[in-house]
């Protein structure tokens, strides 16, 4: 009988040394893979691209089944559930009213103070066709690549908010670190202090938030927010909300990667900041004299603060559409509050 | 038969004798990539492939060499998505267990195998995780893997079953040349 002790030299030679070898090949791989990613990555999108079709074909049908079976238990609970619902959409309706009329505020205070809107962001809607919940590893699988103008660092978000970023790119598929995997680290912003923090992922299902600079009280149920940092991920995208207090505060995402049939993939470049120049060019012409007798309705103290503010860019000067897209919303005639009244 | 027709027969036998053990076990590598959960990502994937490598090194060490060993897990590695290199090593470690106390396992039956089993799962995935630690500069959490151990465990008899039948029928008989 086999003792239990190791016998490192049992005299099988070749096969000893073919051992090490491939155990140090392991280890080299595994060093290699964090120094030198593209090697492997190349070789994952290559595989992807491979079994895309396939996957597409084959995920339809076993989804419908894997959902039938993952929510088997709900059915102990449809009742409780439905009158939990209808609490919700009974309380939502009245949050829906405060936001209706916050927008119409928000819209009329924009044009009051000429705000620059912020640019639409050009996105892809791309299919989910794979993902990955293993130990060391939470990914996601899209049909859509480098072909589609994919490109890797780029944000994933769905209807509900951010699930990660991509960091494989194939011709036809591309793959998405999610926000809890072991390696993703994402600069936030929780908004009610407007602290800054990195939420790192730690392959739980609710990402650690390391709390970055400044002192503001953070409680649960804040929520936060990407970023537009080091210019990776688009400012103010949803990300979820605090929970728990003290030393480790985690976040629950909003987004559910399990129920991610369709994804956004948004291009984002960080605006490139103006050239600095001693005069400022356009200041005085016709379009800044427009702008000046709009911002001469504006109170005295918002103007002084308006005035030591550095004077924005030429692009910045023109005003911004006034008229909203969406004919239900309140329509402005690009009059002021006060011509208003 | 002739001497060159036995040669014909005996030469796609034994070479599938000596590739179907890999390929059993690569077979099992995809299956449990496939990128769908019956279970809505609460349990993780099942590491299959470790199943079949700790079968083939019970049963025909001569049929699963460390090289094979290495392809096996780098392929795991890529098609999880994960981080190269951690199972590849994971799968070495247990089959360097494997192969030492080849005697000692290859006795074990019943509740005994999967306990032995057991202890080759924990060995590759303190492996693999310790390899996940440096590699990510940081502690990895610990329930996910001792999550996929368990996972992987209970898979264990369902994977052995299939994996005996192969040897019965094919890869003992074929490299007799029967």
């Amino acid at each position: 009988m086999a003792g239990f002790g190791w016998r490192l030299t049992r005299g099988r030679g070749a096969k000893q040394f073919t051992l090490i070898a491939c155990a140090v090949s392991a280890v080299a791989i595994a060093l290699l893979g964090k120094a030198d990613g593209p090697i492997f990555d190349k070789a994952r999108a290559e595989l992807s691209d491979w079994t895309g079709p396939v996957l597409s074909d084959v995920r339809g049908p076993l989804i419908g089944f894997e959902r039938w079976f993952g929510n088997l238990g709900t059915i102990f609970t449809v009742y409780s559930d439905n009158a939990e619902l209808r609490r919700e959409n009974a309380e939502l309706h009245k949050w829906q009213e405060v936001a209706l009329s916050l927008e119409s505020r928000l819209h009329r205070y924009e044009h009051l103070l000429n705000v620059v809107p912020d640019p639409k962001l050009p996105f892809i809607t791309a299919r989910v066709i794979g993902e990955a919940s293993r130990p060391f590893v939470k990914t996601m699988i899209l049909n859509a690549g480098t072909a589609q103008q994919v490109k890797k660092g780029q944000a994933v978000v769905d209807d509900r908010g951010l699930l990660g970023r991509i960091y494989v790119t194939g011709e036809d598929t591309s793959w998405v670190i999610l926000l809890t995997d072991l390696n993703s680290r994402v600069p936030v912003v929780i908004e009610s202090s407007h602290r800054r923090a990195i939420l790192v992922g730690d392959n739980t299902p609710a990402p650690q938030l390391e709390l970055d600079v400044g002192d503001g009280p953070i409680k649960p149920g804040d929520r936060v927010l990407s970023t537009g940092d080091g210019g990776l991920l688009p400012p103010d995208v949803p990300v979820g909300v605090v929970m728990g207090e003290g030393d480790t505060v985690r976040v629950a995402l909003f987004a559910a990667p399990g129920t991610s049939d369709f994804v956004h993939i948004v291009d984002y470049h960080m605006a490139e900041p103006p050239p600095a120049t001693d005069s400022v060019p356009g200041v005085g012409s016709p379009k800044t004299a427009a702008n000046s007798q709009a911002a001469s309705n504006i109170p005295a103290k918002i103007t002084s603060v308006l005035a030591v503010k550095p004077p924005p860019p030429p692009a910045a000067v023109k005003p911004p559409p006034l008229l909203s897209q969406d004919p239900n919303q309140p329509q402005f005639d690009g009059q002021t509050e006060e011509q208003d009244r | 038969m002739t001497a060159a027709g036995e040669l014909w027969f005996s030469w796609p036998g034994r070479f599938l004798a000596v590739v179907l053990p890999t390929l059993t076990a690569v077979c099992l590598v995809i299956l449990a990539n496939t990128p769908v959960s019956f279970t809505g990502y609460l349990l993780p994937a099942p590491v299959l492939a470790l199943a079949a490598v700790y079968f083939w090194v019970l049963v025909r060490p001569d049929l699963m060499p460390p090289l094979a060993v290495l392809a096996i897990g780098s392929l795991e590695d890529l098609l999880s998505g994960g981080p190269p290199g951690l199972w590849a090593a994971g799968f070495l470690a247990a089959y360097v267990l494997t192969d030492r106390q080849r005697e000692t396992f290859a006795g074990l039956t019943g509740l005994g195998a999967v306990v032995a089993f057991a202890g080759v799962m924990l060995l590759a995935g303190s492996t693999a995780y310790g390899l996940a630690c440096v590699v990510s500069m940081r502690w990895a959490p610990l329930p996910p893997l001792l999550l996929e151990c368990v996972t992987t465990v209970a898979f264990y008899p369902l994977v052995v079953r299939p994996m005996g039948w192969v040897q019965r029928k094919f890869v003992g008989s074929l490299r007799n040349g029967a």
